[in-house]
């Protein structure tokens, strides 16, 4: 279970990454742009125009799509190995009402966003994976249109939930550790989640074709 | 022997008895469970980068042949991002709407005999059309009916049952080759690259000359003595002696990616054509578009100058391939390049 969640959480980290692909390579381009014009100011910094060139700007971008999505992998998705499985539905459902409990009575950005990317991040996992199933079975004709969707939706039911209440739990566990000041919980892991949420509109906005696996 | 704590699961289960009929569910859902996180693996192992990753790291700790690809191929949906054939010399000017034929033509050129006879049996081609880029394009023209140009090269390469499915099961109304390629299986992944380059090239094929077909090659692509750094450097395009002030074309119609200056490349424009192919103009006196404009093909981009790190008035064009720079002059009809280099401006 635990390599499940962080495959489901990898995979849609991948297809938010691949989703921003095109937004990062006219980032790189305008970035570009203006360090060239800025280095090749002064002779002694000319020779670092073209440090990223005109031709190698395409794997540029999608060398920082890459590391963006390890990013993700390192902060939502290692943390999946780390989850323990109830030894029933009841005792998990407990848990989970506990834990957001917990987050009505001292919410943070950490507590707040984490689980809602990790979520957004399952969706768009599920629906590539669904979508592989389809494929597969694509000469099986109606079996893959049933079959999408019952993988769609066991994997959303099954794993993307608790990958959602596996990253509130980590952020409970990170928040309360050695009982922070308020200050210092806000701020807490703010800006690694803030480098998330692009990934996590971008899989919800642009990789969670989901109604496409109920047509 | 221990008991168990008071609330903890183990007591709240025999508490409440073993339940009849729940045995058969939990292990329908355990089972469910299973099969949920092997899916979620399997999309893992074949469809990421930190998938190959380990699928590498593994092959190489046991000494197993891995399929992983290089990690940045793994954007885009795979496609334009392969390694490209050469494409074969051209022997006359590609007539309008048959770009794409001299593509598949080109692509299908590299293939192994055994190979290229799967893909004429898969769809219904001779061998000897399947050599012919104008019989190609009537191919690909007659199978783009009713669907797309990309659609029609993935049916060349993936047969028409792959395509269609591939049609229907997006979510996108006019699916481009990305679009189709994320609906496949990772089984084609190799007819997808196969498509992917043919609609680079094919789109290459179609590419104008951004300034008068007269204008002479002041310094051909290729690794040359730098004129004013001196040492063997690669020149990544041609340089077009032209002079100040002529208007510079774009060769085909795409969006403005960069319309910037600096003191090296002066003051330049790249266009993406999309499907993998990008053009840059260097060396501008002026610029007349912005970046994210959409431009047409023939519409002007700049005035050719003398501007950035430059010997003399002169344009240098460059054409890329999946970020590779190729020579543009392989991509129109070529011309014996005696009659083509002279003297002039250089970078």
């Amino acid at each position: 279970m635990p390599l499940g969640l962080l495959a489901l959480v990898a995979v849609g980290a991948h297809a938010a990454a691949d989703v921003l692909g095109e937004r990062i390579l006219a980032g790189v381009d305008r970035t570009q742009a203006f360090f060239d014009s800025l280095f090749g100011s002064w002779s002694f910094t000319a020779p670092l125009v073209n440090l990223v060139s005109v031709e190698t700007r395409t794997l540029f971008a999608r060398a920082v799509a890459l590391v963006w999505e390890l990013w993700a992998d390192a902060l939502l998705a290692l943390p999946m190995l780390g989850f323990r499985a109830g030894e029933e539905r009841s005792t998990e459902v407990a848990q989970a009402k506990l834990l957001l409990r917990q987050l009505a009575r001292r919410p943070t950005p950490l507590k707040l966003l984490r689980p809602l990317c990790t979520a957004a991040l399952c969706v768009a996992g599920a629906c590539s994976v669904a979508r592989l199933v389809r494929g597969t079975l694509l000469s099986s004709g109606v079996l893959s249109r049933m079959l999408a969707p019952v993988a769609l939706l066991a994997v959303l039911s099954f794993l993307a939930t608790r990958a959602s209440l596996r990253s509130l739990e980590r952020a409970e566990l990170q928040t309360d550790r050695k009982r922070r000041s308020t200050l210092r919980a806000w701020s807490l892991g703010t800006i690694g989640t803030l480098m998330l949420l692009p990934l996590a509109l971008a899989a919800l906005f642009g990789a969670s074709p989901v109604w496409s696996f109920f047509r | 022997m221990r008991r168990a704590p008071a609330g903890s699961r183990a007591t709240v289960r025999a508490a409440n008895g073993p339940r009849r009929g729940g045995k058969c569910a939990d292990r329908l859902v355990i089972l469910l469970e299973l099969c949920a996180t092997l899916l979620c693996l399997w999309a893992g192992f074949y469809r990421t980068p930190a998938g190959a990753l380990v699928r590498m790291t593994l092959a190489r700790l046991f000494g197993m042949h891995s399929s992983a690809r290089p990690l940045l191929a793994y954007y885009s949906a795979g496609v334009y991002g392969g390694v490209m054939p050469v494409p074969t010399p051209l022997r006359g000017p590609v007539p309008p709407g048959e770009a794409l034929g001299y593509g598949a033509h080109a692509v299908l050129a590299q293939l192994p005999p055994r190979e290229q006879a799967q893909i004429a049996h898969r769809a219904a081609l001779t061998t000897g059309q399947l050599a012919d880029p104008a019989a190609l394009s009537l191919w690909l023209a007659t199978t783009a009916k009713g669907s797309s140009d990309s659609a029609a090269v993935l049916a060349l390469f993936c047969g028409e049952e792959a395509t269609r499915f591939a049609r229907e099961a997006s979510a996108a109304r006019a699916p481009n080759l990305e679009q189709l390629a994320l609906e496949l299986p990772p089984r084609y992944s190799s007819e997808i690259a196969l498509a992917s380059q043919t609609m680079m090239l094919g789109t290459a094929f179609s590419l104008g000359w951004p300034v008068s077909e007269s204008a002479h090659v002041t310094s051909p692509f290729g690794f040359r003595e730098h004129p004013i750094l001196g040492g063997k450097r690669l020149h990544a395009g041609v340089d077009l002696g032209i002079p100040v002030g002529t208007p510079v074309r774009a060769a085909a119609a795409g969006i403005v990616r960069r319309a910037s200056s600096d003191s090296i490349n002066g003051k330049m424009v790249i266009v993406d054509h999309g499907r993998g192919v990008t053009t840059a103009y260097l060396h501008n006196d002026s610029l007349l578009v912005s970046v994210g404009e959409r431009v047409n093909r023939g519409q002007p981009l700049s005035r050719s100058g003398n501007s950035g790190r430059s010997t003399g008035p002169h344009l240098h064009y460059q054409l890329d391939l999946a970020g590779q720079p190729v020579d543009p002059l392989n991509y129109r009809v070529s011309t014996p390049a005696q009659h083509l280099l002279r003297a002039g401006g250089s970078d």
